[in-house]
C-alpha cells in the first residue's frame, strides 16, 4: 500500500510537472520578466518605425515585433533555441493575428519578449519555438544542433579572424 | 576655490560632460498621442530625433536579463557572436548608460546576422543616426559609423570567457 502510495506521488509531481511546462510560459528568474500571453500582429520593426516596408517583412533578414490592439509595440528579441532570436519562430506569420506565450520583460533600459510557444488559430494546438534549431539543422546536415554555437561556420571564421576575445592574437590563458 | 565656486562651475561644466547624445542641427522629435473613445492613449508613430551616440556594441538579450553577468567586453565577446548569427538584436551601449537596438546600419536592408552588425560585435563606435522611441524601447538606425575604435574593453582579465569559460 504504501508503495502504491508513493508511486501516486511520484505520478502526481510528473503530471504537474509535465503540465507546468507544456502549458505554461518557462520562468528563467529574470528581473522584471512576466510570463504572459499576447495577442497581437507579427510586424517588421523597421517597416512599423520607419516606413521602409519589403515584401513579407524582410524574409526573416529582418528583426520582429508584436503590434498589440491597443497601439503597444513589443520587440521579440528571443526564440526557443538557444542563443537564437525571434524572427524564424514569427516570420511565417507576418503580418497575421497570432496568440503567443512567453516571457515580456520589462526593463529601465527596454522592454523586451522573449517567444516560447505560438498557437494556432486553426486548431489551437501551441508548439514550442524551435524552428530557428530546424532551420539550422538543415542547413548544417551532420552537425549537432545542442553546440550550434560551436559548430556554426560563420562563427569559426569571426573566431579564426578575430579569435574568441575580438583582437587578433590575443588569446585568454585560463588560470 | 571655495565650495560655492566649485558648484557653480560643476553645474555649467557636468552637464555638458554627461551628455553623449549630441542632437544635430535641424532637427526635432515630434512625440504623438492618440487619446481613443475609451480614453486609453495610443503610441502613434513618431518623427526620428538624428543623434551621435558613442558606445559599445552589444547582445541585447544577454544585456538586459543580465543572465550572462554584464555581458559586455572581450569576457562576453563570443556569446555575443553567437546571439547575433543566432539572430537576437544588436544593440549600442551608449556612455550614457542608455541602450539602442540597432535596426540598420548604413546602406545595409536586414538586421537579423548580418554580417556587418555581426563583424563590430563589441566595438566602441561612434555612430549617427535617426532614433525612434516607442513603448520603452531606443531604436536607432545607423546612417554611418564615424568612427570605429574596435574591442577597447578588456574586461576577460577579470572574469574570463563568459559563457563557459572557453
Amino acid at each position: 500500500m504504501k508503495i502504491l502510495f508513493k508511486s501516486l506521488i511520484t505520478a502526481s509531481f510528473f503530471v504537474i510537472g509535465l503540465a507546468t511546462s507544456s502549458f505554461a510560459a518557462n520562468e528563467w528568474g529574470i528581473d522584471g520578466e512576466e510570463a504572459k500571453e499576447l495577442d497581437g500582429t507579427v510586424v517588421d520593426l523597421a517597416c512599423e518605425l520607419s516606413g521602409n516596408c519589403p515584401d513579407n517583412c524582410g524574409a526573416g533578414k529582418r528583426q520582429l515585433g508584436l503590434l498589440l490592439k491597443d497601439g503597444t509595440l513589443y520587440p521579440v528579441v528571443k526564440g526557443g533555441s538557444n542563443f537564437a532570436g525571434g524572427t524564424e519562430e514569427l516570420i511565417e506569420q507576418c503580418g497575421k493575428s497570432v496568440h503567443v506565450d512567453g516571457l515580456l520583460i520589462t526593463d529601465p533600459l527596454m522592454t523586451i519578449y522573449f517567444v516560447q510557444r505560438i498557437r494556432s488559430e486553426e486548431t489551437g494546438e501551441w508548439s514550442k519555438t524551435n524552428q530557428w534549431g530546424k532551420n539550422w539543422k538543415a542547413a548544417n546536415p551532420g552537425k549537432k544542433l545542442g553546440r550550434w554555437f560551436r559548430e556554426d561556420p560563420r562563427v569559426a571564421k569571426i573566431v579564426d579572424e578575430s579569435g574568441k576575445l575580438g583582437i587578433p592574437g590575443l588569446v585568454y590563458e585560463e588560470e | 576655490m571655495n565650495r560655492k565656486l566649485s558648484n557653480i562651475i560643476l553645474s555649467v561644466v557636468y552637464p555638458l560632460m554627461i551628455k553623449p547624445i549630441r542632437l544635430l542641427p535641424g532637427y526635432f522629435i515630434v512625440i504623438a498621442g492618440i487619446i481613443t473613445a475609451n480614453g486609453a492613449v495610443v503610441s502613434a508613430a513618431t518623427s526620428p530625433e538624428r543623434v551621435q551616440v558613442t558606445g559599445e556594441i552589444i547582445d541585447t538579450w544577454c544585456y538586459v536579463t543580465e543572465i550572462m553577468g554584464d555581458a559586455q567586453g572581450t569576457a562576453h565577446h563570443l556569446c555575443a557572436v553567437w546571439c547575433a548569427i543566432g539572430g537576437i538584436p544588436v544593440s549600442i551601449l551608449g556612455e550614457d548608460g542608455q541602450i539602442y537596438m540597432v535596426l540598420k546600419v548604413e546602406s545595409e536592408d536586414t538586421n537579423v546576422a548580418n554580417p556587418t552588425i555581426v563583424n563590430i560585435q563589441t566595438h566602441k563606435v561612434t555612430v549617427d543616426g535617426d532614433l525612434y522611441e516607442r513603448d520603452g524601447v531606443k531604436y536607432l538606425f545607423v546612417n554611418q559609423v564615424a568612427d570605429d575604435q574596435g574591442v577597447v574593453n578588456l574586461n576577460h582579465e577579470d572574469y574570463g570567457i563568459i559563457p563557459f569559460g572557453k
